[in-house]
């Protein structure tokens, strides 16, 4: 759990290799790119060349554990149980193909092809989605994701949104954290009955929301005074702008398009598996 | 004498409502993270991600509410679930609309019968359906990684071999008690927080 | 005489559907002067420190009759972000004020010059000199949420100071701070006072406002119960503990023996003023 949160938690400190000096915009571009490469096509391999890819950046660019960690805690569990009731005969009903046997407590169970396809290549897109994204996110600061964002023609309130939830998170968290070792010093136990529980989960979830509540009117107000709805051109410290890095990175994603459009149209939309579509 | 004489009164009204919302909305996305965070901690049978949404909607009207629980999704998406995750905020914003029904309809006392006949069927069931058709678009459907839903997944598709009904049973079961109670939540946070904080009319 | 940079005539408000809050309020701040605001708890303190940089009445609504005006500028024809650049507010809660899109106290103080559109270069050099006004460098980098609350508050300063306003407006800066963090931020306060600026100040601590405040305003109910030089109104004992505020200690204890026991001693304000006085009455140098 906390993982998360350390995730969230950024700090200025940060290594500065080719990726962190790329611009935002196209590592954004980069997670958009990927995403909808894997969802267009569907075979395991491939979206596992696209992870693979996509980790290897991210271990230059010294940010993979964070992203193996939220890998390793989403997708691994999802992938076991997916495939454990997709590919075995639990009723998926579009299972045709059998592939193999296997024993599963002295029960001899078919595998299918087709839920077995399904329960890896879903979660494995949802990898590429994931690591391409956290790649983009923790390998641009702050206010580099700002000039991003602006420069992406976000207005200008809702950028303050989306940091401000970045920040009020681990803030939070820790006044959690704070009320949770109080209530524990009074006497709450967390080995109780269900009903017990989501009466703990009150006393620590009330105190906390009315103090965040409390705190949201002297926010506005101090922004209000510090000239947040000043309508004026804001002033940005990171100024936005391609490099010859950022062309060559956007070259290769363009000839990596057209090689995979060609290869759709020539061999199809399952080119190293040859899955079929299940709907079809 | 000029200290005797009236002072001169006028009405201004308020322009700062723009502005407390620019801050409750990311408050909002906020809560409903750590919501969900003190949830492992404490073992909470809930997910507990959603009341932020269903308070933010209770004092801050349904944009609020709405917009504090598509952010959070977005950044869930994001950092933590994967990209295409983000189509959940759309469950949020269902989840503000549900609630800002209910509020608009006074269905926002705890102990009337009426109130929970109206918060599980909306939330219980026919919520689930809008889940379940964004899980199986987007995600493909399957089950979920939480063992009694994921059980009712397969004991469904077992039974009766149709793989929508699985799924949309899997919902109910995951959101028939995770709703209702974060409504619940929702309404009692709201009770006890000063009025001047109440934005939605 | 020159005008005065904050001149408030007959203020009257009121919170929207609530009863008045302020009432008839009178007084005037000159350049480089500084005016400590007392009174008890809910006497309209910070409701009249707001009503200088126009969050009372634009944010909140409500009733509003008289006039402020601070360096010119009617307050209720301007809008709060106008007003931003001549009035510098600091809040009580260091923590509340951090402006939640800032990574590092650099970028922190920066904020108010990029939401008014300074160019950069232009920032660069006021951060740096703000940084430098509250005591904090070396500290640059460092993310606000991890500072003391001392420098918290001190950052909160140089967050307005970097604006260069011509008021600074400081509502019980350090009522949530421990000793040292009082320490650290009155320290700030005492040089600022010292080298010129305008402030006016809402302060529990009487003792350390009696050291550097020229005027005091006393608010009871949202009504100036008295208002004038500094000694004139701390000296008045029996009004102000009547009212539940705490005179200075050795202004209180001066004149009791001035009334119980007949002394006739100058009633000090200021601890140092006490010592110079009762050496002289002790006969001891
Ligand atoms: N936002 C608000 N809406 C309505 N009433 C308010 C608001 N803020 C303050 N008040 C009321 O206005 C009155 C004056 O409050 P104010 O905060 O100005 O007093 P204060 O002198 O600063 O008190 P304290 O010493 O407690 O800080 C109080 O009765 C308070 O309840
Ligand atoms: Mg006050």
């Amino acid at each position: 759990m906390s993982a998360g949160i350390s995730l969230l938690k950024r700090t200025a400190v940060e290594a500065n290799t080719i990726f962190q000096r790329l611009d935002g915009r196209v590592k954004f571009l980069y997670f958009i790119w990927a995403t909808v490469l894997v969802y267009i096509f569907y075979d395991p391999y491939l979206t596992l060349a696209f992870l693979i890819v996509t980790l290897a950046m991210a271990a230059y660019a010294k940010v993979f554990k964070p992203i193996a960690m939220t890998l390793l805690i989403i997708i691994v569990p999802w992938i076991i149980l997916g495939v454990l009731i997709l590919a075995l005969p639990f009723g998926f009903p579009w299972n045709k193909t059998v592939i193999g046997y296997i024993n599963v407590l002295g029960y001899r169970l078919p595998v299918y092809l087709e839920g077995l396809g399904w329960g890896i290549t879903w979660p494995l897109r949802i990898s590429v989605a994931i690591s391409s994204a956290l790649f983009f996110y923790l390998t641009t600061n702050q206010a580099k994701l700002v000039a991003t964002l602006f420069k992406m023609k976000v207005p200008f309130k809702a950028i303050y949104m989306i940091i401000a939830t970045f920040q009020f998170i681990p803030l939070l968290f820790d006044e959690a954290n704070t009320i949770i070792q109080a209530q524990i010093s009074r006497g709450l136990k967390t080995d109780v009955g269900v009903l017990q529980r989501i009466k703990n989960y009150l006393a620590v979830v009330i105190p906390l929301t009315i103090s965040a509540l409390n705190k949201v009117q002297t926010r506005a107000i101090t922004l209000e005074s510090r000239g947040f709805s000043a309508p004026v051109k804001k002033t940005f410290l990171y100024e936005a702008r391609l490099t010859a890095a950022d062309w060559a990175f956007l070259g290769i994603m363009a000839a990596v398009t057209v090689f995979l459009a060609w290869v759709y149209v020539t061999i199809g939309y399952s080119p190293v598996a040859h899955l079929q579509w299940i709907w079809a | 004498m000029a200290e005797t004489k009236e002072i001169e009164m006028k009405e201004i009204s308020p322009t700062g409502k723009a502005i407390i919302a620019v801050v409750l909305i990311p408050t909002i996305a906020a809560l409903n993270y750590v919501g969900g965070v003190i949830v492992e901690a404490l073992k909470a049978p809930i997910w507990g991600d959603t009341w932020g949404t269903m308070l933010g909607t209770l004092i801050g009207g349904f944009w609020v509410g709405a917009a504090g629980g598509f952010l959070y999704n977005i950044i869930m998406a994001f950092t933590m679930w994967g990209l295409p995750n983000w189509v959940w905020g759309f469950a949020n914003v269902a989840v503000a609309l549900i609630t800002w029904f209910l509020m608009k309809m006074n269905l926002t006392d705890l102990k009337s019968l009426k109130t929970w006949a109206a918060v599980i069927g909306l939330f219980g069931f026919v919520y689930p359906a809008f889940t379940t058709a964004i899980s199986i678009g987007v995600f493909g459907g399957g089950p979920l990684w939480k063992p009694i839903p994921a059980a009712v997944y397969a004991a469904v598709l077992k039974s009766t071999g149709n793989f929508y009904l699985a799924n949309y049973l899997q919902n109910v079961s995951t959101e028939i008690i995770d709703k209702p109670i974060s409504y619940a939540i929702a309404v009692i946070i709201a009770s006890r927080i000063p009025k001047r904080f109440i934005l939605a009319k | 005489m020159s005008e005065p940079i904050i001149k408030v005539e007959r203020l009257a408000y009121s919170y929207p559907r609530k009863e008045l809050v302020l009432y008839d309020i009178n007084f005037e701040v000159n350049k480089g002067e500084v005016l400590g605001i007392i009174g008890p708890n809910g006497a309209g303190k910070s409701t009249l420190c707001k009503a200088l940089n126009g969050l009372v009445p634009h944010f909140y609504g409500g009733k509003y009759g008289g006039r402020v005006v601070v360096a010119g500028m009617e307050v209720l024809e301007h809008t709060v972000a106008e007003l931003s650049t001549k009035v510098g507010i600091v809040f009580q809660d260091p923590e509340e004020q951090m402006s939640g899109l800032a990574l590092t106290v650099w970028e922190e103080v920066a904020f108010g010059l990029m939401m008014l559109g300074f160019p950069k270069e232009e920032i660069v050099r006021r951060v740096d000199e703000a940084i430098k006004q509250v005591g904090l460098e070396g500290f640059e980098k460092r993310s606000p949420f991890e500072l003391s609350g001392g420098q918290q508050q001190r950052l909160a300063i140089a967050t307005v100071l970097a604006v260069k306003p011509d008021v600074l407006v400081l509502d019980e800066p350090t009522a949530q701070l421990d000793p040292i963090g009082k320490f650290e931020v009155f320290s700030v306060i005492k040089r600022l006072a010292a080298e010129g600026s305008t402030i006016v100040v809402v302060e529990h601590e009487i003792e350390e406002l009696a050291t550097f405040a020229d005027n005091i305003l006393l608010l009871d109910q949202g009504r100036v119960k008295a208002y004038g030089p500094a000694r004139d109104v701390l000296t008045q004992v029996e009004k102000l503990k009547s009212l539940g505020v705490d005179p200075p200690s050795v202004t209180e204890l001066t004149y009791l023996l001035n009334k119980e026991l007949g002394a006739n001693l100058e009633v000090p304000i200021t601890l140092d003023e006490a010592i110079k006085i009762y050496a002289e009455a002790l006969g001891v140098s």
